[in-house]
């Protein structure tokens, strides 16, 4: 058994960033001004349509849609690290497992309003569902979308109860509101066995159900693109493309998290460089999938060099898009594999560095994946101005952009200010097992 | 020898092929003197003129560009003109009802496109950009168009089709000769012109061939339209539906169950599919509120 005193500094570690401090306020100043900023961008936007970006006739899907993509690939880490690493019983993910949840709830939450950004009139949203049809992989993604949404919620949700009573023992500082909070949601947790019981087999079910739903969400976000003839989307190997390439940007964004976490909420002791060596161990591995896949997405229609996907292939290895192409391939992909392979390199802030490289990279290869797909129509584009042919987003664009990133970071600043990061009751009762 | 002729024969024929496109490219329309002194039936004001303008709009802006603003598409060869200009104004009202009508190298004929009266809309919207222009009206009394009356003769012997143009006037019957008269069937994007363009002769009536393989409805039937367009009697136009295709039934691609069909005609596997995917995570999800209601109660004690 552990010793109460060992107990008490477990809780009130973790505890200890659920609290309103100066850094908490200028940070949530500092992210509620620039969204501010951003929602004008988007007014203006509502005001003159789209108009105000980039878009045109031929390419009408920009950074919205890359940006859309990139926040659904990120979402997936949740899958993989709360269900498949929970479930294979790798016990080393479990502090990590809510950082991740909190990660997939806010950037699929938000991927939906990404949509709506790329709307021009997004009053008619509703005719999405009124005029539905099944057969439409667009009304599958917004499905499958909506139930990661909600699985990823409850996943986040029931391994927290425990945790909540504490909350409401412990945190007598704190305004009654927030106490009674606690308490509603806590559920009228006692630890009683029968309790227990529930939760893990609640958990275990939403864990099981969470991988086929995740699996769904990037395939079928890749079926978007690849149900069409065009050059660079018409491809087989999409669906699992998109999966792999997904959990490498979310292990990035993860210990991105874990970075700051670690370092802001003084959690040395239960975010050790063990976990940083696990993770970027992880991020090898699927880094060296998507690497295999890209491989192939390149390789096969490279080799037979079809008139359509050669115009699109020369673009990408040496005409206008080269430049960012290899920077993301060598510099989000290769390198980080490379640098990762070193004990050395697997130290918080060598990967921090290299985790924004590869978040950074995996942002610009969704635009990579859309962008220039849409430039290269079958049939040839004549007698239109230059600026139709070649997409440039706008500075409004861009901030619209903007927006559901900072938006991401609110709700995860604020989920991750009301909630311990690290289970509480889940790491006492590891240490009681080890010991 | 063979070889030298060869290259010479290239090169007379590069030559001739330079020097005819230039000639294609030249202003010069070689317009028949009678079709050059044609003048609309239609008064050009501010009425037709604005009527002209949305056709103008739809069909000639994109390439000829706003009249006056010199914002014509630069990058056709030859460079469509601004219609306000000298080089077009000063033309007849009957060149330009050639022009529009036959077209020429990137300008498309507008025959089929646009009716006569569309037409001479048209360039009543071009006249009111020129304010020296005084109109000349063309002696043709539209009202009278009513008075003509068509009828069609299918000769299924040699596959015929004879129309007669006759005008009913109080006078008596009037052939209509020497007017204009195309034929067209219907198709599904538009009309198929049917023989050429031919005119009526000394008994007012011609005769068209009729290709022996159109596919009709289930029945055979085909809409025919007839266009007249005569001196006098202006612009007629005739519908009928004549037995004298060939009868086919091809169900359309929207008739049965397809993935490109409305969520009605879905297909049975999608709905099959879809449904029980999202019923399944519904009860998983119910349960599990359940659950959360009993650990709820077990607290509760």
């Amino acid at each position: 058994m552990l010793d109460q005193s060992k107990k008490d500094k477990i809780t009130s570690d973790l505890l200890g960033s659920i609290r309103l401090n100066y850094s908490f306020m200028i940070w949530m100043a500092f992210l509620v001004t620039s969204f501010s900023i951003c929602i004008y961008a988007y007014i203006t936007q509502l005001q003159n349509g789209l108009a105000v970006t980039g878009l045109g006739d031929y390419v009408s899907w920009g950074i919205y849609i890359a940006n859309f993509v990139f926040f659904v690939a990120t979402s997936l880490i949740g899958m993989l690290i709360s269900a498949v690493l929970g479930l294979s019983g790798a016990k080393w993910a479990a502090p990590l497992a809510r950082i991740a949840e909190i990660i997939a709830l806010a950037f699929a939450a938000v991927a939906g309003l990404v949509i709506v950004s790329d709307m021009g009139r997004p009053e008619r949203l509703i005719y999405v569902f009124i005029h539905a049809r099944i057969q439409s992989p667009i009304l599958w993604d917004v499905t499958v979308v909506t139930m990661y949404v909600l699985i990823s919620a409850l996943l986040l949700y029931l391994p927290l109860i425990p945790d909540l009573k504490i909350c409401h023992d412990k945190l007598v500082k704190i305004p009654n509101y927030l106490r009674n909070f606690y308490k509603i949601l806590s559920l009228n947790w006692n630890g009683s066995l029968e309790q227990e019981k529930i939760i893990l087999q609640s958990t275990r079910i939403l864990a099981i159900l969470i991988v086929p739903v995740a699996l769904a969400i990037h395939t079928v976000t890749s079926w978007l693109f690849a149900s069409t003839t065009r050059v660079g989307w018409d491809s087989t190997i999409f669906g699992p493309y998109f999966v792999t390439g997904a959990f490498v940007s979310g292990c990035a964004a993860v210990i991105i998290a874990m970075f700051f976490y670690r370092n802001n909420y003084k959690l040395k002791d239960y975010i050790t460089e063990k976990h940083f060596d696990k993770m970027g161990k992880l991020l090898v591995l699927v880094s060296l999938v998507y690497l295999y896949f890209n491989l192939n997405e390149f390789m096969v229609p490279g080799y037979k060099m079809k008139k359509g996907d050669a115009v699109h292939i020369h673009d990408l290895f040496a005409g206008s898009h080269a430049l960012l192409f290899w920077s993301v391939q060598i510099f989000g992909l290769v390198i980080p594999i490379l640098l990762l392979l070193f004990k050395k390199m697997r130290k918080p802030l060598p990967m921090l560095v290299i985790a924004l490289f590869v978040l950074f990279g995996a942002w610009f290869k969704r635009y990579i994946i859309v962008v220039p797909t849409m430039e290269h129509p079958f049939l040839p584009i004549q007698n239109v101005p230059l600026n139709f042919r070649i997409y440039t987003p706008t500075l409004t664009e861009s901030l619209i952009t903007l927006a559901p990133i900072i938006l991401v970071l609110i709700i995860i600043t604020i989920l991750s200010k009301l909630f311990p990061i690290i289970p509480v009751q889940e790491t006492i009762d590891h240490l009681e097992e080890s010991n | 020898m063979i070889s030298t002729n060869k290259i010479y024969t290239t090169i007379v024929i590069a030559v001739f092929t330079v020097l005819l496109s230039f000639q294609s490219y030249s202003q010069n329309w070689d317009i028949p003197a009678n079709k050059s002194s044609k003048n609309s039936y239609i008064p050009f004001n501010n009425e037709t003129a604005k009527a002209g303008e949305a056709i103008y709009t739809k069909n000639c802006q994109s390439c000829h560009g706003n009249p006056g603003k010199a914002n014509s598409l630069k990058t056709l060869k030859p460079v469509p003109p601004d219609l306000s200009e000298k080089q077009t104004q000063s033309r007849t009202d009957g060149d330009l009802f050639y022009i529009i009508t036959t077209g020429r190298v990137v300008m498309p004929s507008f025959k089929i496109v646009l009716s006569e009266e569309e037409r001479w809309k048209v360039i009543a919207f071009i006249r009111s950009y020129n304010k020296s222009y005084v109109q000349v009206l063309s002696k043709t009394d539209p009202s009278k168009s009513k008075l003509v009356k068509i009828v069609l003769d299918f000769n299924a012997k040699n596959n015929k089709i004879r129309v007669y143009a006759k005008a009913n006037e109080a006078s008596g019957v009037v052939l209509l000769k020497d007017a204009e008269i195309m034929l067209f069937a219907n198709r599904y994007f538009g009309k198929l012109q049917i023989d050429k363009t031919l005119t009526t002769n000394s008994e007012g009536y011609a005769d068209f061939n009729f290709p022996k393989d159109l596919p009709g409805d289930k029945t055979g039937n085909i809409d025919i339209v007839v266009n007249v367009n005569d001196e006098l009697y202006g612009e007629i136009e005739h519908q009928e539906k004549l037995n004298i295709g060939i009868p086919t039934d091809k169900p359309a691609l929207n008739e049965q169950r397809a993935i490109w069909n409305t969520l009605l005609k879905a297909p049975i596997w999608i709905i099959v599919t879809y449904t029980s995917l999202i019923l399944l995570v519904t009860l998983v999800l119910l349960y599990i509120l359940n659950t959360l209601r009993k650990l709820k109660k077990i607290g509760d004690k």
